[in-house]
């Protein structure tokens, strides 16, 4: 377009500035969203990465794992209705355990599955669990870090258990702690006084369609969506709401930045506008020049902060949570654009309302 | 000769207080070929009216313009912009020129407006420039132009699209005496080479003896001198 980057071109110094701002805005919108991600994963990866559609849980546990309790009967109610397949019990403890000899206490998770259920995740180095081995666990990877190897025993302080190390899986943690996979005799042995085993969910595969039936078979239980146990997890909700209102606040920033900085230069060009009209500028032309030049600032700005995050990644330690998946990086930067493009529609207008008239009979304006 | 400009009882009323005041009163006035007609009167006496009637910028209360025999009564917005672009060209007081585009890029500008393909129209604004005497500037932004060359480059802006008639709203007002003549001299030249006609509305007696007729404007009528 003619006007819009001759304009830039020509008024070099106010333009940078701009820029300078919506660079630094569009960096912090990725970074928060990119720390809200990473913290997400962090906090709730075991959950998010499980197969599972659904869970069942006991009524009033607000959606909470460590509230629930259910049995085998409710899971062979499950299974006559979804199939064999598509259910499975969990179990669920937060708990502190202890690397034997040492002393340093480490949270984790301990989670039930069977061992050769699609609960149970792929070994990356070790061996995976098996029903029959006692005490042999998985556990997460970040574990590593406080010293545990294959072999190391663990100690459940509640119950006195010890485990064993026997493998380790990838990006699996629950609030925050790594899980340790067990099997269902081992689940058992924790298990004080129980000598029939307690589940706290079952976890359902795929069933969208008999949602209705599951809950009428199994009265005093809730089924819930994936999606609602992730936002269940202590802690889950505050962290995310924190920093959506953050991004949400950043997006409604640079809409009024822009629009503000818009709406000061259109009325500083106002005769200008007049002339354009009165020698034969349409409004639309002109209306789509204020909105290019805003396209140019925010996709322009957005490139440069999506550089400046991405080195921003490299230099970042491997412990702080980051995660800019590309769809969120697209997603992310469509709203910026829209809010931005939004933030002119205000300057648009005024453009719309001046009349080429204002050309004729004044003098320098 | 025919007529490029044409106002039939043009009646235009601004409404003032409750009261309707009448600012041209069935005024009639022609523009032929070749011609540069003068515009004066006191002010207030409504000068810039009669110039926004005929320039297409304000819709008379009633009343016909005419341009090359064609009305513009009837036309929507966007068809009198076009009608502006294409057939009419504007030389106004001062602030005339865009701030952010080069002398050569003033006169680039509407001819993009109008859809003109690159070469022409590059061709066209040298040798409007070369004419103007302004092919030296030709890179130069409006704010290391002096007034007279501003309203130069405005001429030839205002010719680019080798408009029907042309407007200028005192165009010497902002320069001194030699050279408000200078600009109304190349005016002139221009009208006359070209065959269109101009309207000129100005202060400045001293730029009259070149104008084919000068008007006055009182109580909405226009009177030949
Ligand atoms: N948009 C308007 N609304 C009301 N009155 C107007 C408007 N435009 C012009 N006038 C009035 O019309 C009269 C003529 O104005 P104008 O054409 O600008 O005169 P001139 O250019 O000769 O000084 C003035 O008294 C002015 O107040
Ligand atoms: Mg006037």
């Amino acid at each position: 377009m003619y006007l819009a980057l001759r304009e830039m071109r020509f008024a070099k110094a106010r333009y940078s500035l701009i820029a300078t701002i919506m660079v630094l805005i569009a960096f912090l919108v990725l970074f928060i969203t990119g720390l809200a991600q990473g913290l997400a994963y962090d906090n709730a990866s075991s959950v998010q990465n499980m197969a599972a559609t659904h869970f069942v849980l006991e009524q009033g546990s607000n959606h909470r794992f460590t509230r629930s309790q259910v049995d085998h009967a409710k899971l062979e109610a499950a299974e006559r209705i979804v199939g064999k397949n598509n259910a499975e019990l969990l179990g669920l403890r937060m708990t502190t355990v202890v690397p034997f000899g040492g002393t340093k206490k480490v949270d984790v998770t301990i989670l039930a599955v069977e061992p050769d259920g699609w609960l149970s995740p792929a070994v990356i180095t070790g061996s995976s669990l098996s029903a029959d081995a006692a005490g042999q666990v998985m556990v997460d990877q970040k574990l590593s870090e406080e010293g545990v190897s294959i072999g190391t025993i663990l100690v459940d302080q509640p119950s006195g258990t010890k485990f064993t190390v026997s493998g380790f899986v990838r990006n699996e943690s629950f609030s925050h702690a790594p899980v340790v996979f067990v099997n269902q005799r081992d689940w058992l042995a924790i298990q004080s006084q129980a000598d029939q085993p307690v589940y706290n969910a079952i976890a359902i595969k795929g069933a969208t369609a008999q949602g209705s039936e599951l809950q009428a078979a199994l009265p005093g239980m809730e089924v819930i969506k994936k999606s609602a146990a992730v936002s269940a997890i202590p802690g889950y909700k505050e962290e995310q709401g924190t920093l959506t209102m953050m991004i949400v606040f950043l997006f409604i920033i640079s809409a009024f930045v822009l629009a503000v900085f818009f709406y000061v230069i259109t009325i500083q060009k106002t005769s200008q506008f007049g002339i354009l009209k009165a020698i034969g500028a349409r409004t639309a032309y002109l209306a789509r020049s204020v909105t290019l030049q805003v396209l140019v600032l925010s996709v322009g700005s957005l490139v440069l902060s999506g550089i400046l995050v991405r080195l921003f990644e490299i230099a970042l330690p491997e412990s702080m949570p980051f995660r800019l998946g590309s769809s969120t990086f697209v997603w992310t930067s469509a709203v910026f654009i829209a809010m931005s493009v939004s933030g002119s529609l205000f300057s648009v207008w005024k453009v719309a309302r001046i009349d080429a008239l204002d050309a004729i009979g004044r003098a320098a304006a | 000769m025919k007529n490029r400009l044409e106002l039939r009882a043009i009646t235009r009323s601004f409404e003032d207080g409750g009261t309707a005041r009448v600012i041209l009163d069935k005024l009639d006035f022609k523009a032929a070929e070749g011609e540069l007609v003068a515009v004066i009167g006191p002010s207030g006496s409504g000068k810039s009216t009669f110039l926004s009637v005929a320039g297409a910028l304000l819709e008379p209360s009633s009343g016909e313009v005419l341009l090359d025999g064609e009305p513009i009564n009837r036309m929507g917005k966007q068809e009198l912009a076009d009608v502006r672009l294409r057939k009419l060209g504007f030389i106004f007081q001062s602030a005339n020129l865009i701030p952010y585009l080069k002398v050569e890029e003033q006169l680039r500008l509407v001819a993009n407006l109008a859809g003109v393909s690159k070469t022409k129209a590059a061709e066209r604004a040298r040798e409007l420039l070369d004419q103007m005497g302004l092919s030296h500037r030709r890179t130069a932004y409006p704010e290391k132009l002096s007034g007279g060359e501003r309203q130069r480059v405005a001429i030839a802006r205002a010719l680019m699209n080798d408009p029907s008639v042309l407007f200028a709203d005192e165009p010497t007002a902002s320069l001194d005496a030699a050279r408000g003549l200078d600009i109304v001299q190349m005016l002139a030249r221009q009208v006359k080479e070209r065959n269109k006609s101009a309207v000129m509305v100005t202060h400045d007696e001293r730029v009259l003896a070149w104008c084919d007729r000068v008007y006055v404007l009182e109580n909405g009528k226009l009177i030949e001198q």
